[in-house]
């Protein structure tokens, strides 16, 4: 037993799961006190020690019973049952002994074989037929039920019916009674099942040791992370949506750590006075005002095809961080300026999202205009930055040879506190002109920034706002 | 104490707790290993009834850490309680006076002082805070560390000395052991993301919203007083307003609490006035509650065709887009 939960485990870690050596002695040392008769608590003992995060519980769910897996009810022998006469149990073992000669390929008569006199083959002939099998190395679980079909046609399964069918009429001929041909079918037939069961366990198990051997773990996290926006297919686009949210926790408590070491600035006089009571009024203990740095936020996103991925994100990412930050206006352009902090005000930032993104389409290509929506917000909106304001702009600077407006820029500039450009072109390719969006204009506006940032991966993207909230940024 | 896994339901029930088979082996095991349960989950599915359940079925004291952001040492463990120092001192003057009066010089005088430091110093100065009191408590008891994720990360990184040892160093009077290791119980709403030496310390469990039939358990188990239709139908809709795509979801104490309101009220039917008056003690946000309506609306127009309370959350969806 201990193998298989050994096995079990490395079998986890190949599904992504950290299981620490700690946790397997625990694993271990649990399940010799809860015992492994009813196999709900043997599989809820198992998780308890293992599985310590949400996240993994789907990877536990699938493999528990690929290697504890409903042991199908022992198999029965055809025939068994007490219906049968001497002869009749004579002349079933004679025509088998002859059809099983006469069968071929090797592993089919095997497997007619266990199934027609109730021996269970065990894990390893099983695996050892599977061997023999040129299957292809498949070792995403997504592909299991499909390898599976795919070994059982390769072994032929489905010629044991045939085969059954055969004998079932050879016996008929031979003069054996309805009723006994009918229990040796019904227990042949359960047994088939049973094989059916077990190879398909050992298919599974068999595709997750491959997997370990290639140290071929299922994306994690961190390739997620670094993958870049526009190389993602939508299954990651999915992930990488809910990992956004766990990103913003973590950039919270860095935050507040950050907050916390600030042990310098104004004096907290009210607060000296209170620490300090309890030493009869003798400041020993100094507090200082704590310095909250909350930003507020004007966010100008480019909408255009190429944008549309990465700037979903930024705004997720920014409204999961709402709680540090005082206030957020946010933008959205193609060839003209639109005012989007009222979706967000009005529903959850996935739909609001979703919303603008179905709402803004690009009018006809090559249509995106930064320089007429940076004039249309400074000739409306410009009231809403002011000295506190950090101006962050999402966008590749490709502008369709139209005039970069940089007076509008510079007039932005001049009243927020910073601006901060995010691009997710690598540097080499700013200022250069390419044939898809013609001009690219980041050269010319770089200047007027007080920072850009290269944003092409959910890293970068952390990265980058995690930066907005230090005090230089 | 509890032999089984069967066990530890049965005394949890006892204490009105109603155990699925997952929280109770890993109470168990709890126990059993003598390492900490991280309990995560939704807000309001009795993660802190469990250790309060737990106390009560295994006749333990229960002592109770809340976190919080900022909560340090000497909140959580232990600080020295300086007015006494002081007050003693100042009421032992003409003692000291006594000790140090015919000392010959500053030195030798200090050093005196010095050799009676651990009177000042002592256990009795101590203000033990809850981790401390669970530590060198005599008899054995339940810690429940409450909403660990809103502590600092530092607080926890502190933690895994006390959780891993079952021990604290205090500089003065040197490390103290726990007598007997106290069961504990960490939860967390998993608004952050725990560290894995924590993680890897505890026993894990998450627990979700329960299902129909286990809810409606924990309301006649709780509120008797409800009629048995009454109940059922109330518990299908919250299970029904947990589909709804909401900012807050209904949590199980919630739950308890409408029921509760609608015994009070003396309610004989769930219709929609009752609905509308009671609602908002289910949901916490005005922009839950129109959405709901709106979709109790959409779903009442629906009961008519299906027959069923409408179970539809995204047809919802789809009908408020037009409002």
């Amino acid at each position: 037993m201990d193998d298989r939960i050994v096995n079990f485990i490395a079998g986890l870690r190949a599904a992504g799961v950290r299981v620490s050596v700690a946790e397997s002695v625990d694993a271990l040392r649990a399940i010799e006190q809860a015992g492994i008769q009813d196999k709900d608590l043997f599989r809820a003992a198992l998780q308890t020690t293992l599985v310590k995060d949400p996240q993994a519980v789907p990877a536990f769910q699938r493999l528990f019973p690929l290697y504890f897996g409903s042991d199908a009810p022992p198999m029965q022998q055809p025939g068994g049952g007490g219906s049968m006469s001497e002869e009749e149990q004579q002349m079933l073992q004679q025509m088998l002994q002859q059809m099983l000669a006469e069968m071929s390929p090797e592993q089919l008569a095997e497997l007619f074989e266990a199934m027609m006199r109730g021996q269970q083959p065990t894990n390893e002939q099983i695996r050892d037929m599977l061997g023999q099998l040129p299957l292809p190395p498949m070792t995403h679980p997504y592909y299991q039920e499909w390898m599976t079909r795919r070994a059982m046609r390769q072994m032929q399964f489905a010629r044991l019916d045939q085969a059954l069918q055969e004998l079932l009429e050879q016996l008929r001929e031979a003069g054996m009674s309805e009723e006994a041909l009918q229990e040796i079918a019904e227990a042949a037939q359960q047994n088939q099942q049973a094989l059916a069961e077990q190879i398909a366990r050992q298919v599974g198990q068999q595709m997750i040791e491959q997997a370990q051997a290639e140290g071929m773990r299922p994306q994690s996290m961190d390739q997620l992370m670094d993958r870049p926006f526009e190389h993602l297919t939508p299954d990651e686009t999915k992930d990488l949506r809910t990992l956004v949210n766990r990103l913003a926790a973590r950039l919270r408590s860095r935050m507040a750590l950050r907050q916390r070491r600030g042990k310098s600035g104004t004096l907290d006089a009210k607060g000296t006075i209170r620490t300090n009571l309890r030493f009869g009024g003798v400041p020993l203990i100094v507090r200082h005002r704590r310095r909250h740095l909350k930003p507020r936020l004007v966010v100008i996103c480019d909408l255009s095809i190429s944008m549309r991925p990465i700037a979903g994100f930024m705004l997720l990412l920014i409204y999961a961080l709402q709680d540090q930050i005082s206030r957020t206006r946010s933008f959205a352009f193609i060839d003209d300026l639109h005012d989007v902090s009222v979706d967000f005000a009005q529903c959850r930032t996935e739909r609001a999202i979703e919303q603008i993104q179905e709402r803004i389409r690009p009018p006809r290509s090559y249509a995106t205009d930064l320089g007429n929506s940076l004039g249309t917000f400074v000739q409306d909106y410009c009231g809403c930055v002011d000295h506190r304001t950090t101006v962050i702009v999402l966008g590749d600077a490709r502008n369709n040879e139209n005039d970069p407006n940089l007076e509008a820029f510079s007039q932005i500039r001049r009243r927020a506190r910073r601006i901060v450009w995010f691009n997710p072109e690598p540097p080499s390719m700013w200022g250069r002109y390419d044939p898809g969006s013609l001009s690219s204009d980041m050269l010319k506006y770089m200047p007027m920034c007080d920072s850009v940032h290269h944003v092409s991966t959910m890293r970068d993207l952390a990265a980058a706002i995690d930066h907005l909230f230090t005090r230089r940024g | 104490m509890f032999n089984t896994i069967g066990d530890v339901r049965t005394g949890l029930s006892t204490q009105q707790y109603i155990a699925t088979d997952d929280i109770s082996t890993a109470m168990f095991l709890a126990d059993r290993l003598g390492k900490p349960l991280l309990t995560e989950g939704p807000a309001g599915v009795g993660k802190t009834e469990l250790s309060k359940a737990w106390a009560g079925a295994t006749g333990r004291e229960l002592i109770r850490l809340q976190c919080y952001e900022g909560l340090d040492e000497t909140k959580a463990l232990y600080e020295w309680e300086y007015a006494k120092q002081l007050l003693y001192t100042q009421l032992l003057r003409d003692k000291l006076g006594e000790v140090l009066g015919d000392a010959a010089t500053l030195r030798e005088a200090a050093d005196r002082l010095a050799s009676e430091e651990e009177v000042f110093f002592s256990e009795r100065f101590l203000l033990p805070r809850p981790l401390l009191r669970a530590i060198t408590s005599d008899k054995p008891v339940v810690l429940l560390i409450d909403e660990i994720d809103r502590a600092d990360a530092e607080f926890e990184a502190f933690l895994l000395e006390v959780l891993s040892d079952f021990q604290v160093s205090v500089p003065e009077l040197g490390t103290l052991k726990a007598k007997h290791t106290p069961t504990v119980i960490l939860t967390s709403n998993n608004t952050r993301e725990l560290s894995e030496a924590l993680k890897r310390r505890c026993l894990y469990i998450f627990i979700d919203y329960p299902d129909l039939e286990s809810e409606l358990r924990i309301v006649q188990l709780k509120v008797p007083g409800l009629a048995p239709k009454l109940a059922r139908q109330a518990v299908e809709m919250v299970q029904l307003l947990r589909d709804l795509d909401l900012k807050k979801h209904p949590s199980v104490s919630e739950t308890l609490d409408w029921a509760r309101a609608l015994v009070a009220l003396n309610t004989r039917a769930l219709d929609q006035k009752t609905i509308d008056n009671t609602l908002s003690v289910l949901l916490k946000y005005q922009s839950d509650l129109q959405r709901a309506k709106r979709a109790m609306e959409g779903g009442s127009g629906r009961r008519k065709e299906r027959g069923s309370l409408g179970s539809d959350p995204r047809g919802f969806e789809g009908l408020d887009r037009y409002n």
